[in-house]
């Protein structure tokens, strides 16, 4: 009868039905978010960031290179919006393509980290006890003994400065955060007694790592993340401003703010424009972390009703 | 307790080792030879030749991790390529300021963020809540080095009230405190915001429980309740968020000793990379790192004594 | 003596759960003597914790008492503000202990300093012990802990909460509420969280202190057993309505309301027959889903159509014998209650 059973359920439709109950959970988490006039503005950031880094080109009004010499450091104006900058370029198109590089940096090195730390983090957790682990929780504390700009600030020094070089070392002084939630979670999840069930049942232990751990990861992982995706923000302008990110003349917010400093006599607006580009793409994305933290947390979710 | 002190400080042991291990490989990233990249342009075959041998770099990697594990347990960070002087007294004149730089911020980040997050529970849902609210989003989004500019472009430039650089003439307390105004401001504003913030949450959890409902109905104040009764509580985990705090504060202290050029650790290393002193660099770093574990340290065996539920573990 | 202490006149407790309104006590009418214990019975979630939190003013940010005067020596409670309640009246007036002591101590300060904090903002204890002014309010804590049967009070006195059992910590609250010698003490199930034999114990403190000190009582339980021992009037509750209110004698030998007849059926050891204990079919309504007519309906054996329709009126049907039923009277009278 069993036997029977199992033969007729078509696998097509499982896997349909759960896609489908996946997509589900998925659409209403975003209804949460948008909801919550966080979660709108927040939102609302991104979408804008991500607008303006896709479609620079088309978004900003002039060549971010293009240098204008004998209109250097002009106030706001209607051809130039937000005013130009010591070699005379437009500052706000140098605004829209920084956002290239602040999502490119902050979205790349989120995910990189995410990635790599789960991973280790959950083969620590399920080899629990044994050395692996603790080697696993060495390497972790290790790295983070270090203060993260600073430890980010010598990598990119010797390995050299670049978006993908950012990318890198961004990702290597986050990945033990994200490995010590997912070796909590694992921790927790392994004494499950479905863990155990399926175990009995014959899974294989990378069945069970994907099939049950890395999803009860997912929900904390993906709420630092979206913390995480502001703090990048901010490391990526930290150490382009100390030069050690972005090459000139390559638009990125640090860079126009370190230019605006050397020239804070001549020009306040170099400086107050990517100073205040900076902070509302942090707001921004802070507020969307929030309230993807309440979306994703149950209990949050009826304290905020 | 005692015992909790000794494992925090056993674990440390193979933790900073490996942190030296990580700090000495990072001359293996360095693409070409160390010693080159560190001359730069005025190298020669002779001088790179030498900074091999005087650096050890010509030895196999055992040994030159050897020497320099025994160089740090001695004191011993190297000397600066650039000037020749001792990386560790280039230090040890630079760390005053950067400690007192971070302890000064953190210091009344803590007492105006707290005290602003008790003053926001007490006066819940009021318009002094919702500023309180307001105040710590914007503390928290603006990074430190962004107010720094900021401040130092209105308060400095602008309205010229305090100096745009250094840290004041030597002896000159005042002097010095004038010139410690606006970094310390700029590195606490988003500790104040995360502070408040963080001590309201956890106000509000405390004010929650069972034991502030049965301190009401025995007729104690509010008053007394929150500044008394709940606050040690909701301190608790704010320690720890102080201790671990101090290190993120370091690197912020970076960004904002380059902008108010004041000599502290930050300059020094930062300084450091752009001339490929990579000695200083280590140190330096290795330095910072240690205070890093230090504060940390600190932080969790202070949870352990104001929270009298662990000690007795 | 026989003036009213407490008067409780059509106490509505709303609950606001999301968008749900919930009623945790609808039109609860009642009062207590000077010296009398009146006790409070009722299954979980029928609304009786809420009453003695109501009294207190301090019902959980969801709760309201949205109708209602509560009169305390002629003083409508519910008019003060929060400071007058705060400093007339919690702890000095009416004092309450709470259900489970596992929590109810703050955990990073002593007794000793919990206990003195209340000495010192209590007017009411300073006016009592002013004829005791050179005893410390260190000593007098440790008198009252001696009283309340805690070991070794000198030493215990500077320990932290945690370092106490439950039983120990009721002690404890139990001298916190009786520092002032509170006219009304309000005990919201104490001894429902302890062991039995510390439940037995920590009984019989209390009846010592209450005995002693001649406060009034307003004792909620579940435990019916417990509500015989100490209560000179009882009072049931269903759902949020009073359904039988009665002298403690009066109740127990001749219960009147369905439910509550149903409630001392199902007590073991009423009964000599051997077999199954009998329950009350069904189950205690949800607050905000309660059935039309009256709330206990579905479950009763005694049900009629009049029943699914209408709400019974509280009436009195013998002396001090007050009854919520319809179908009142023509129920003929029960076995006889062994508790």
């Amino acid at each position: 009868m069993i036997q029977e059973n199992i033969a007729n359920s078509s696998p097509k439709k499982s896997n349909y039905r759960k896609k489908n109950s996946q997509i589900k959970k998925i659409a209403g988490i975003l209804r949460i978010i948008l909801h919550d006039y966080r979660g709108q503005i927040g939102s609302a950031f991104i979408i804008a960031m991500v607008v303006c880094a896709i479609f620079s080109p088309w978004v900003a009004p002039f060549d971010p290179y293009e240098q204008d010499i004998l209109n250097r450091f002009a106030s706001p104006s209607l051809t130039h919006l937000l005013g130009t900058d010591y070699l005379g370029r437009d500052i706000l198109s140098r605004i829209i393509y920084g956002s290239r590089v602040a999502a490119m940096v902050s979205f790349g090195s989120v995910c990189f980290s995410a990635i790599i730390g789960v991973i280790i983090g959950v083969i620590g957790g399920y080899k629990e006890g044994r050395k692996l682990d603790y080697a696993i929780i060495l390497v972790f504390d290790i790295v983070r003994s270090f203060p993260q700009l600073i430890l980010a600030l010598a990598l990119v020094a010797v390995i050299g400065p670049s978006v993908r070089n950012l990318i890198l070392a961004l990702a290597f002084t986050a990945f033990p955060f994200y490995g010590r939630l997912a070796r909590a979670e694992t921790l927790s999840v392994k004494e499950e007694d479905y863990v155990k069930a399926a175990k009995a049942l014959g899974a294989t232990n990378i069945q069970i790592i994907f099939k049950h751990i890395i999803p009860n990861t997912l929900s904390p992982v993906i709420v630092t993340g979206g913390m995480d995706l502001a703090t990048m923000i901010m490391y990526e302008a930290s150490l382009s401003f100390l030069g050690l990110g972005v090459r000139p003349p390559t638009a990125s917010w640090g860079i126009m703010l370190r230019n605006g400093l050397t020239y804070i006599h001549a020009s306040p607006y170099m400086i107050i424009w990517p100073a205040l580009t900076i902070a509302i793409a942090m707001i921004g994305f802070s507020l969307f972390a929030e309230s993807l933290r309440i979306a994703l947390n149950p209990k949050e979710r009826k304290l905020h009703e | 307790m005692l015992k909790y002190v000794i494992k925090r400080i056993l674990w440390i042991v193979p933790t900073v080792l490996g942190v030296l291990i990580l700090l000495f490989s990072l001359t293996y990233f360095l693409p070409g030879d160390p010693a080159s990249v560190m001359l730069g342009p005025r190298a020669t075959p002779e001088l790179i030749e030498d900074l091999n041998h005087r650096l050890h770099l010509d030895q196999p990697v055992y040994t030159r991790l050897g020497y320099y594990i025994l160089g740090v347990l001695r004191g011993d960070l190297g000397e600066s390529v650039w000037s020749g002087h001792k990386v560790s007294s280039l230090i040890v004149n630079s760390l005053p300021y950067t400690i007192i730089l971070a302890v000064c911020s953190m210091g009344l980040a803590a007492l105006v963020g707290i005290f602003l997050g008790v003053f926001a529970t007490i006066y819940k849902e009021s318009i002094i809540d919702h500023l309180v609210t307001g105040i710590s989003l914007v503390g928290v989004a603006v990074p430190d080095f962004v107010a720094a500019c900021l401040l130092l472009l209105f308060f400095a430039v602008h309205l010229n009230l305090f100096p745009v650089l250094g840290a004041g003439e030597a002896g000159n307390i005042a002097d010095k405190i004038h010139h410690l105004i606006l970094p310390v401001i700029s590195l606490a504003i988003g500790w104040i915001g995360y502070l408040s913030r963080l001590t309201r949450e956890t106000m509000l959890e405390v004010l929650d429980s069972d034991y502030i409902r049965v301190e009401k109905a025995f007729g104690i104040p509010a008053k007394h309740i929150h500044y008394k009764y709940a606050l040690k509580n909701a301190v608790i985990p704010i320690i720890t968020v102080i201790g671990l705090g101090i290190g993120k504060l370091l690197g912020g202290a970076v960004l904002v000793e380059i902008i108010f050029n004041r000599p502290g650790l930050g300059k020094l290393v930062v300084d450091a990379v752009y001339a490929r002193d990579l000695p200083v660099v280590q140190g330096g770093i290795l330095i910072a790192t240690l205070l890093f574990v230090l504060a940390n340290l600190i932080a969790d065996i202070s949870y352990a004594y104001i929270d009298p539920r662990i000690q007795y573990e | 003596m026989n003036k009213k202490l407490l008067e409780v006149k059509n106490l509505v407790v709303e609950y606001r759960l999301g968008t749900k309104i919930m009623r945790a006590l609808d039109n609860i009418s009642f009062s207590i003597k000077k010296g009398e214990v009146l006790g409070i019975a009722g299954e979980s979630g029928c609304g009786k914790s809420s009453l003695g939190l109501a009294i207190m003013r301090l019902l959980p940010r969801a709760g309201k008492i949205s109708q209602g005067k509560i009169l305390f020596k002629e003083r409508n409670l519910l008019r003060l503000s929060e400071t007058e309640m705060n400093r007339e009246i919690r702890g000095r007036e009416i004092a309450m202990i709470f259900q489970n002591p596992l929590h109810a101590l703050n955990p990073v300060f002593t007794i000793e300093t919990q206990m003195v904090d209340i000495m010192r903002f209590n007017l009411r204890y300073q006016q009592l012990n002013i004829n005791k002014k050179n005893i410390s309010l260190k000593d007098r804590a440790i008198e009252l802990l001696k009283e309340t049967g805690l070991a070794d009070p000198e030493e215990r006195i500077t320990d932290y909460p945690f370092q106490f059992s439950g039983g120990m910590k009721q002690r404890v609250m139990i001298a916190m509420a009786f520092i002032s010698n509170p006219p009304l003490l309000i005990a919201d199930e104490p001894t429902t969280a302890l062991d039995v034999t510390i439940e037995a114990e920590i009984l019989a403190l209390i009846i010592n202190l209450v005995n002693k000190y001649k406060n009034s009582v307003l004792y909620i339980s579940h435990d019916l057993g417990v509500i015989s021992e100490i209560s000179d009037r009882v009072m049931i509750i269903y759902a949020g309505k009073i359904v039988e209110m009665a002298d403690s004698r009066s109740l127990f030998d001749d219960p009147r309301h369905p439910y509550t007849r149903a409630l001392l059926e199902s007590l073991p050891g009423t009964k000599t027959h051997k077999g199954r204990l009998p329950t009350i079919p069904g189950c205690v309504p949800l607050l905000d889903k309660l059935p039309k007519g009256c709330s206990f309906h579905p479950r009763c054996p005694f049900v009629e159509e009049i029943c699914k329709k209408n709400t019974p009126e509280f009436v009195e049907l013998a002396t001090n014998h007050w009854v919520a039923c319809l179908r009142e009277g023509k129920l003929g009278r029960r076995i006889k209650c062994f508790l």
